[in-house]
């Protein structure tokens, strides 16, 4: 038996998908053992519940409204305490990840981030494959055990169904906790800028549009095509440097990595600087009106044809199938 | 005030990637080794601190096998660091950021520094460990993405912008703390020659290997072991949709993502 404590993380309205993944994953692992969810921070635990876990333990102090790493990481090893679980997993989130190197020192597990494949051995050790160097290459790894903390790339594991009836949940004994541990002083927020549907990084489909697309006006056409399939926006380096749309859209090396079930890129030539930044995607589609720009080299499937004719048609037929 | 600054080597971006003979590690044959992307961006943020506040000084350190750490520390110094710490890989160390946390924490805390600067994620593993387990072993607060530090009133306290999912969270950090960088918003400076020759001659305190060994032990049994390193199975290119109109090629497509590729929503 070897439990395990999935770290939830609020969202606007529930918790970030990537902790469903977590929670299914975390199934396979605990092998027999619990899996237990961390929900930390004041509000509805609702959502929490539904997750594939058994339990929920909770921190709703409000010092946990804004927790910082160091408070993360002493509530997952008090949780990991009282689970009793040898795995943490964190989500695959930008504040989630941060708690992964902390909670290996202070609870005293091997640790890795941004995993897509994970096993356990006979002798307790943990198997592990990661992305490096932005998706060009892959690595294995051996983590001993008993205790482990990982994080999981975002999309890599299948979402399981909700849980019904829900999971019942209890407050966790908190803690002491060190000096280091104050919640954050947040002082403001701004949303990203044209935050229309799913944020980019954390969207299983993502539609980006390029200079092919020859104008600002155009590249509505790529949104509505998002906007059809639920899907999140991105743009080549092109079209963020004329000013179309912001920087915050930018796939690639000076720009966001993706790696979505999805990519369509429409209008994008391939420079390597795009192609590092979406090439760890599930399935990647490309339209373009050269047969042999580069981007058909990294592509699943491919269209050649002018983009302003192609991509409205798409959207029709992806909102008829979708009954929209 | 003192800022630290984490550096460390990554293969620079031309690198062919492939595997050694052993089929564990990236082959370094002819590898040049640069700074990590976003330590550049820690290193600029640190110097733009440092214009400021005047009396700071900002100590660059770097973990790794000596004639790669000292490379890029000397590309820090060129850039404007005041001074640097090369921290000796013992031999045979796995390359676990448990380890590199251990040693760098053991250098930085023989300069004790208010405000220690590091990458998100370097661009050879990109596991975003060191910094954080650094931070615990210093006890110090962390705080992750950052894309924009100023000082707010004094030395005593920053705000930062950090990019988080959804958007821009504006925090209040009272110091000492370890912050990491995403993009600066900045572009990084690039170094002039004339300092880029001077820093060959630069000192670069070294701190024993034998220490260095002593302060990664408490975590010797924990370190991962790399068991393979691959590259993905070329791509064969895209496999091309054959159409006769708009309306065509969109229904092929959407029965496609349906029924082959499974990604349809
Ligand atoms: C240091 C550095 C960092 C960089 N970082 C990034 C980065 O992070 N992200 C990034 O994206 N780029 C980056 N770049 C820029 C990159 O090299 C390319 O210049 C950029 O990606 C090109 O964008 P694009 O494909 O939209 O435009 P183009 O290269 O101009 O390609 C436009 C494509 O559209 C096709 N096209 C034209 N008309 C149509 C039509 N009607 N229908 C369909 N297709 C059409 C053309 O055949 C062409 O393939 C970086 C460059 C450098 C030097
Ligand atoms: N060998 C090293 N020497 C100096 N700093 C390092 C080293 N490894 C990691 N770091 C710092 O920790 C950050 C995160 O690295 P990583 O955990 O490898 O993704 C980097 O951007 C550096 O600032």
């Amino acid at each position: 038996m070897s439990g395990v404590v999935v770290v939830l993380e609020r969202v606007p309205g529930g918790i970030a998908s990537v902790c469903g993944e977590a929670a299914g994953a975390a199934r396979a692992l605990a092998g027999g053992g619990p899996v237990v969810g961390l929900l930390v921070g004041p509000g509805d635990s609702t959502a929490a519940t539904e997750l594939a876990v058994d339990k929920v333990l909770t921190a709703d102090g409000p010092e946990f409204e804004h927790p910082s790493t160091a408070q993360l990481g002493a509530l997952a090893a008090a949780a990991a305490d009282a689970a009793p679980a040898t795995t943490i997993l964190f989500p695959g989130t930008a504040r989630g990840r941060d708690g992964v190197g902390r909670t290996a020192i202070r609870w005293g597990a091997s640790a890795a981030t941004s995993v897509t494949e994970v096993t356990r051995d006979e002798s307790g050790s943990l198997h592990v494959r990661r992305p490096v160097f932005g998706g060009r290459a892959t690595e294995e790894l051996e983590l001993p055990g008993p205790r482990h903390v990982l994080s999981l790339k975002p999309h890599a594991f299948p979402l399981p169904p909700a849980r019904s009836p829900p999971a019942s949940s209890e407050p966790l004994a908190i803690p002491d906790s060190p000096k280091s541990s104050r919640p954050v002083e947040v002082t403001g927020f701004t949303p990203t800028a044209g935050g229309k549907g799913p944020e980019l990084g954390d969207a299983s489909i993502v539609v980006s549009g390029g200079r092919g697309l020859r104008s600002p006006e155009n590249f509505g056409l790529v949104e509505e095509l998002a906007e059809s399939l639920g899907a999140a926006v991105g743009a080549s380096r092109a079209v963020t440097d004329a000013g179309w749309r912001p920087g915050s859209y930018q796939v690639g090396q000076t720009g966001r990595a993706v790696s979505p079930q999805l990519y369509i890129a429409l209008g994008i030539s391939g420079a390597i600087q795009h192609i590092v930044g979406m090439v760890s995607s599930r399935v990647i589609v490309a339209v373009n009106s050269d047969p042999h720009a580069p981007i058909f080299q990294v592509a699943d499937y491919g269209i050649v044809g002018d983009a302003l004719q192609i991509v409205p048609a798409l959207t029709r037929e992806v909102r008829k199938a979708r009954g929209l | 005030m003192e800022i630290a600054v984490l550096v460390k080597p990554v293969p620079d971006a031309e690198t062919r990637l492939r595997p050694d003979a052993s089929g564990q590690e990236l082959d370094p044959e002819g590898v040049k080794w640069v700074a990590a992307g976003y330590d550049e961006s820690a290193i600029e943020q640190a110097l733009l601190l440092r214009e400021s506040a005047p009396g700071t000084t900002v100590r660059a350190f770097s973990y790794g096998p000596i004639a790669r750490a000292e490379e890029v520390l000397r590309s820090a110094i060129a850039l404007g660091c005041d001074a640097a710490t090369s921290v000796e890989a013992p031999p045979g160390t796995p390359p676990d950021g448990l380890a590199v946390a251990r040693a760098l924490g053991l250098a930085v805390a023989r300069h004790p520094a208010s405000l220690v600067l590091c990458g998100k994620q370097a661009g050879d593993d990109e596991s975003g460990i060191v910094g954080p387990a650094v931070a615990e072993l210093l006890g110090l607060p962390d705080f992750g993405v950052a894309v924009n530090v100023r000082w707010e009133g004094g030395i005593e306290r920053l705000s930062i912008q950090r990019s988080v999912e959804g958007g821009l969270e504006g925090v209040r950090v009272t110091l000492p703390a370890l912050v990491s960088l995403q993009q600066a918003w900045n572009d990084p400076r690039t170094a002039k020659l004339p300092n880029i020759l001077k820093s060959r001659k630069a000192p670069i305190e070294r701190i024993p290997v034998a220490d260095v060994a002593a302060a990664i032990a408490p975590s010797a049994s924990l370190l991962a072991r790399r068991v393979a390193f691959r590259l993905p199975p070329p791509r064969t290119g895209a496999k091309m949709i054959e159409y006769s109109s708009p309306d065509d090629a969109a229904q092929k497509l959407v029965r496609i993502l349906r029924e082959e590729a499974k990604v349809f929503p």
